[in-house]
């Protein structure tokens, strides 16, 4: 195993001083070829927290997610979820990487829905539920089975358990992709404009079944365009642009009276 | 249109009855075809070279049937299945973060695509030449013995007789089916890539290992993309057991029937015999395929493409042997050439 380098050195996590942190990013840079797609990104979640993030295309809202649960990997910085470190093992004041395995132990608390759904299209509704849990977290079929279907129907498709996705309306595809993530017992779920793909009248569908989650007490990272949600159902508001944290703050605070000039001129072109 | 007109119910006007566009060049096309056909039926009924009831008197003889079954249908089953399952772990390889798996599987397709079967089968026919003795132990175990001062140190677990394992039937085996594996691995290879890079996310980020997401999520998907080619590589891999002479194989369809042939100084007869065989085995084969690719098109909504294409089938091997034949596609080396050149 090869000791990573990792050039911005960051202060170790005070967790015992805040025990209630599930997620926190310090000083995350990410670059694809040229492009620093993001520049020291610095982020803190509460569990329970309701987390949105606003900000224009390419803004790196997208990335700073696939970071959190390590589908892309960091150049600097640290990312902490439920205080453990992301990716890598702090050793004699060394980075080290994980193993395959071990990464994907993390990724098993951490729930991730895309914009385009992303279900697996030769299994039905409830196979894409159960797959993971029986292969992953080793459980009985019986056991899954019984599980997928209250989570199928919690997402309000207990009709739809046997259908293929490609029979599916996208709002029932995305409500399949969220309880397939439930169904791992996430501790936080990311999802990354899980509306964005879906026609107007099916977006409040998906929505309410969020809303329902963060009234459960989920911690969620949602990357929105849906100003309305934001300011409803989010605990705190964050506004990337040109891969930092431009403004964050309580939802309705920030859309009432941004403090940043970005902030105010995105937020007059979405609402 | 109002919903008032929708909804009252009008009578059927009466069916359009025009005069449809005229074709003159179907026409034109039809007789000349029927002219060539008749041609051709002519020198098929008329010219004596054709000896049909020799041809069929000595067709279904026992060792040619032999051959048949036990070499080109058994070495056709044996190559596929050593192929794709060779193929399938190249494939893998080569699209495996490691870049060592990477070269070695880069080294393998690059060899193996590059030399000609016919070729390969002649160099495999002869590695006896190489080793008179196929051993399993150790290895450079004199060489490390000379290294410590022991003369003719041998470290050996087991071994065999080349001649007693590379047979005839072996050395063709492993031939065919250590290049139809590098073949194999180039359609996998298209096969994993064509699937959508958000599965793979997907699972991954459900905590599934990257076995399991090749497993359960990419291989079921990419099979729709590896089927259909692997379906034509299983009738060339048919036609080109017939190259199984220059290794030699004799328990093969083709060098028994060439061998009666020349027996018999009946040779064209003979090879209107191996062009019916061959027709008949590969149209078999192209009914199978349409089976595999519906069974594997479920849940896509490809049903209807598929039954579409069971009506071109059926339109095909309907209309004669020969319209079966022509959609079958030829290997790149070249089979019949090959060996209708052969000397006597
Ligand atoms: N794999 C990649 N290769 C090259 N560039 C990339 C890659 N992924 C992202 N980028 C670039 O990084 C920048 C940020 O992308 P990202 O997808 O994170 O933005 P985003 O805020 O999610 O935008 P959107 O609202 O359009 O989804 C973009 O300029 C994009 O072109
Ligand atoms: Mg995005």
């Amino acid at each position: 195993m090869t000791g990573a380098t990792i050039p911005e050195q960051a202060t170790p996590p005070e967790a015992e001083a805040d025990a209630t942190v599930m997620v926190r990013a310090e000083n995350v840079h990410k670059s694809s070829g040229h492009l620093e797609v993001l520049r020291g990104v610095d982020l803190e979640v509460r569990a329970g927290e309701v987390c949105c993030v606003l900000g224009p295309s390419g803004s790196g809202k997208s990335t700073f997610l696939r970071c959190i649960n390590h589908l892309e990997k960091i150049d600097g910085g640290r990312i902490w979820v439920d205080d453990e470190l992301v990716g890598y093992r702090e050793r004699g004041g060394r980075l080290h990487e994980l193993r395959e395995k071990e990464v994907a132990a993390q990724r098993r608390s951490i729930g991730m829905v895309f914009q385009r759904f992303n279900l697996f299209p030769h299994m039905t509704a409830l196979e894409n539920v159960i797959e993971a849990p029986i292969r992953v977290r080793r459980e009985s079929r019986a056991e899954a089975r019984k599980r997928g279907t209250d989570l199928l129907e919690r997402v309000g498709l207990a009709d739809k358990v046997n259908t293929y996705p490609g029979k599916l309306s996208g709002g029932q595809q995305q409500r399949v992709a969220i309880a397939r993530a439930l169904a791992m017992r996430p501790k936080v779920m990311l999802f990354d404009e899980p509306t964005s793909a879906l026609d107007p009248e099916l977006v409040g569908e998906v929505l309410d079944v969020m809303k329902d989650l963060a009234r459960d007490g989920m911690t969620m990272i949602v990357v929105t365009h849906e100003i309305g949600f934001a300011r409803e159902v989010g605990d705190s508001l964050v506004f990337m642009d040109g891969g930092v944290v431009v403004e964050s703050g309580l939802p309705r605070e920030v859309i009432a009276n941004p403090k940043h000039e970005r902030t105010r001129a995105f937020l007059a072109k979405v609402l | 249109m109002s919903t008032e007109e929708a909804t009252t119910v009008r009578a059927r006007p009466e069916p359009i009855k025009a005069v449809p566009v005229r074709h003159p060049g179907r026409w034109v096309t039809i007789a000349v075809l029927a002219v060539l056909t008749a041609m051709f039926l002519h020198v098929l009924l008329t010219n004596d070279a054709f000896q049909w009831s020799f041809m069929i008197d000595n067709m279904f003889r026992p060792p040619i049937i032999n051959g048949l079954v036990q070499g080109t249908v058994l070495m056709t089953v044996s190559a596929m299945v050593i192929g794709v399952g060779l193929g399938v772990a190249i494939a893998v390889m080569r699209l495996s973060t490691n870049p060592i798996l990477r070269t070695v599987s880069w080294l393998y397709t690059w060899f193996f695509r590059a030399v000609p079967r016919l070729v390969l089968l002649a160099v495999f026919g002869n590695i006896g030449i190489l080793w008179s003795r196929l051993e399993f132990g150790v290895p450079f175990d004199t060489q490390i013995g000379q290294l410590f001062g022991i003369d003719g140190m041998e470290l050996r677990l087991f071994g065999f007789d080349s001649r007693d394992v590379l047979t005839g039937f072996m050395a063709g085996l492993l031939g065919l089916a250590l290049s139809e594996a590098a073949y194999m691995a180039e359609i996998v290879r298209a096969g994993i890539q064509s699937v959508d890079p958000g599965q793979g996310e997907a699972a991954g980020a459900l905590g599934m290992s990257r076995g399991q997401t090749l497993r359960r999520v990419v291989l079921p998907q990419a099979m729709r993309m590896i089927i259909p080619p692997t379906g034509n590589e299983t009738i060339a891999m048919l036609k080109d057991t017939s190259l199984l002479m220059y290794v030699p194989v004799s328990m093969e369809l083709f060098f028994q029937l060439d061998a009666v042939g020349k027996r018999t100084f009946q040779i064209f007869p003979m090879y209107v015999a191996a062009c019916l065989w061959y027709l008949l085995l590969s149209s078999i084969l192209l009914i199978g395929q349409y089976f595999l690719e519906r069974h594997f098109g479920k849940g896509y909504g490809q049903t209807e493409r598929a039954r579409f294409r069971l009506r071109n089938l059926a339109a095909e091997t309907g209309g004669g042997a020969a319209g079966a034949g022509g959609t079958v596609g030829g290997t790149p080396d070249g089979t019949g050439s090959g060996t209708g050149g052969t000397p006597g």
